[in-house]
């Protein structure tokens, strides 16, 4: 007889949270995130958070996922993977967000999604290329973009089937462009090209004579430089006062960048670059996306940060979407299951998360213009080869 | 994967080590002048240097001056700023413990990078003017480095004449051999510390725009040249002149020689190494003995 006011509690309690949970109906899905808008990476995090934003207003405009709108809950990580991870913290145990997106930078995510696969959270990582990140055993983060490894994989696929034989590599000691000599080394041994001179330098290095002359003693036809941005600029200028002249000449990090240009001027010509995105590219809603970015955020710089963030949270949305609840399992299966087009290019993930349909594109400077000249299906342009020596520019 | 080294490679590598290391040398020399006067570790005279980049800068870009005419503005602008931070901020730590001195160059170091954050941005800035390079046989020599190497040589030379001959380098060097003699003998030595900072702020500012038309100009960039000024003049000899003129030659030719016959990675590591040895066999470096 005791037990009957302990069931009346009982169904009372289940009442109130049925009726808490359709009030729930109406508000919107919570999407927690921290994002670099300070700090270090500041300009990059702040392009990502464009693309969380423009992905949000249009996401809403049609109406939203499950029948609700969604909003982002979102943090300022100041660039410090630290704040990062107390950030997801409090967004999963504090804010109680229904599903999480990445941060920015391979470095912040690391840190993070050891909060989130904790929690059991999907976190779509749209900024993270580090292959490790994903090699960890972690169940719930998934890769967007293409991992470092394959930064220059267009520069030996165009070397290759134009007959060039030797490849140089050069690279900053750092994590990521370590990562893109070891994945070059691969797929030169793939290709049937021989690698004839690797060597690394120290991040901040300003004087690349004594490389750069050793690195021309080897005579290679092909030369990819794993670089940042500093490091391609004093490469490239040093290469034509020591008449460096490789046929072809790639670099990855920096090279995308209109200042590569603006600073290099002519110089710049002819050499390779490898890049995530480009507004030209012919994705599914690639060009639409760049002209709303550009109406809704006028004068802000549009990057590869942005189009990958509103793939980003595109993907998660149709996550969701797929799954047809919030569950975090049934989340992860859709998403492990997806084989989807974005404005970022295709994705699709193998068991781990990492990403397998993405592709990186390479495009070679010519006129002072980015001409995406591989692969062949996305190509703008023909490659203009080999590339002249300098003392006859 | 093994590259035949030729002598020709050796020949190219030595050039570039010694137009690099003449540039260091001027920039030490700013460091050791600074040290043997007052005894002070100028942390922030690397920041100093980024000054003077970002001055050229400016100035190219919004007036399109000549970057190598913006000495004239440079280095004089940079002699103020060097006069107005020992008035107000060096001057306490002078006879304080080295620490103290450490500690407060440090902070305006910081400072000064801070500050250019703000102003300038992070960005990375560049000056476009010179590119190329002169070609005698094998051997190329970079326009851009070539005029560098030239201007240090000759304000390293001016600065030595003025130390050797003039009134003013005479008290300068009297201040640095002993303080309290100097005083006696009347010099002022309030106006001499000033004067030095002010002198060594401008050598740092005549680094920065030789260099700025070579790498990449950033906030951040100035700090690798306290350090590597800090090698030379112990390489040298600190508080002994004409050892910053060697000992930046010889960090020059030691970088581009590590990089060549071992790897790029290792070069500063040598350096230090050297240095370490340096201080263990011949603690008042290479030329103490010699010169006074």
């Amino acid at each position: 007889m005791t037990t009957l006011p302990w069931r009346l509690v009982g169904a009372a309690a289940v009442v109130a949270l049925f009726g808490a949970a359709s009030a729930q109906a109406q508000a919107p899905i919570k999407i927690g995130a921290s994002l670099s808008l300070t700090g270090t990476y500041a300009a990059l995090g702040q392009n990502q958070h464009r693309g969380y934003q423009l992905c949000t207003k249009h996401v809403n405009e049609k109406g939203g996922v499950l029948g609700r709108k969604i909003e982002f809950v979102l943090y300022d990580d100041q660039s410090l993977p630290a704040t990062g991870v107390r950030l997801y913290e409090k967004l999963i145990t504090q804010d109680k967000v229904d599903a999480i997106m990445g941060p920015y930078s391979s470095a912040i995510t690391e840190a993070v999604a050891n909060v989130t696969d904790r929690y059991k959270m999907p976190m779509v990582a749209p900024m993270a290329s580090t292959t490790s990140i994903f090699k960890k055993g972690r169940k719930y983060i998934f890769m967007v973009q293409s991992p470092a490894e394959v930064y220059l994989e267009g520069l030996l696929e165009v070397a290759a089937k134009r007959g060039l034989k030797t490849v140089a590599i050069i690279n900053e000691d750092t994590l990521f462009p370590k990562a893109t000599v070891q994945g070059t080394i691969e797929l030169a041994k793939k290709k049937g090209l021989q690698v004839v001179f690797v060597e690394a330098y120290p991040k901040g290095n300003t004087d690349f004579s004594a490389l750069l002359t050793k690195m021309k003693a080897a005579n290679p036809d092909v030369l990819g430089a794993a670089t940042y941005f500093d490091d391609a600029l004093a490469i490239t200028r040093q290469m034509k006062e020591l008449n460096v002249n490789p046929k072809m000449y790639g670099v990855t990090v920096g090279g995308d960048l209109p200042k590569f240009y603006e600073q290099l001027g002519r110089n710049a010509e002819y050499v390779y670059g490898a890049t995530q995105w480009e507004p030209e590219l012919p994705y599914p809603g690639s060009q639409q996306f760049a002209q709303a970015y550009k109406k809704e955020f006028p004068g802000a710089d549009l990057s590869y940060h942005s189009a990958g963030g509103y793939a980003g949270c595109q993907i998660l949305v149709e996550g969701v979407k797929r799954a047809g609840s919030l569950d975090s399992e049934k989340i992860r299966e859709a998403i492990l299951k997806m084989d989807y087009d974005t404005v970022y290019g295709g994705f699709k993930v193998d068991q781990d998360g990492f990403q397998v349909s993405h592709k990186m594109v390479m495009f070679q400077w010519q006129e002072g213009r980015k001409v995406i000249v591989w692969p062949d299906e996305l190509a703008a342009g023909k490659i203009r080869f080999p590339m002249p020596p300098w003392n006859q520019r | 994967m093994t590259v035949v080294i030729t002598p020709t490679m050796i020949g190219q590598v030595v050039i570039s080590g010694l137009l690099a290391g003449s540039l260091y040398a001027m920039v030490a020399l700013g460091l050791g002048l600074v040290f043997g006067v007052m005894r002070v570790l100028n942390v922030a005279h690397g920041p100093l240097l980024m000054l003077g980049a970002y001055t050229t800068f400016g100035l190219f870009q919004w007036l399109g001056l000549n970057p190598y005419l913006s000495l004239l503005v440079s280095m004089p602008a940079l002699f103020v700023v060097g006069v107005v931070l020992q008035r107000l901020l060096v001057r306490r730590v002078v006879d304080a413990p080295e620490l103290s001195s450490l500690l407060l160059t440090f902070g305006v170091s910081i400072a000064l990078v801070n500050l250019a954050q703000l102003a300038f941005t992070s960005d990375v800035r560049s000056v476009e003017y010179l590119t190329g390079s002169f070609v005698l046989g094998p051997f190329a020599f970079s326009k851009s480095r070539v005029i560098a190497c030239a201007f240090a040589l000759v304000i390293t030379a001016g600065a030595f004449v003025l130390l050797k001959k003039t009134r003013l380098g005479k008290a300068i060097r009297a201040v640095s051999q002993s303080r309290e003699v100097a005083q006696v003998c009347g010099i002022n030595v309030q106006r001499i510390h000033l004067i030095t900072f002010g002198a060594a702020s401008a050598l740092a500012a005549a680094g920065g725009t030789l260099i700025a038309v070579m790498v990449a100009i950033q906030p951040e960039m100035g700090q690798v040249y306290t350090f590597k000024s800090f090698l030379v003049i112990v390489l040298g000899g600190a508080g002994n002149y004409p050892g910053a003129l060697l000992g930046g030659l010889l960090l020059g030719l030691i970088e581009q020689l590590s990089s060549l016959f071992l790897t790029t990675q290792v070069n500063e590591a040598v350096a230090y190494v050297l240095l370490v040895l340096v201080l263990l066999v011949r603690p008042t470096g290479l030329l103490k003995g010699r010169a006074g």
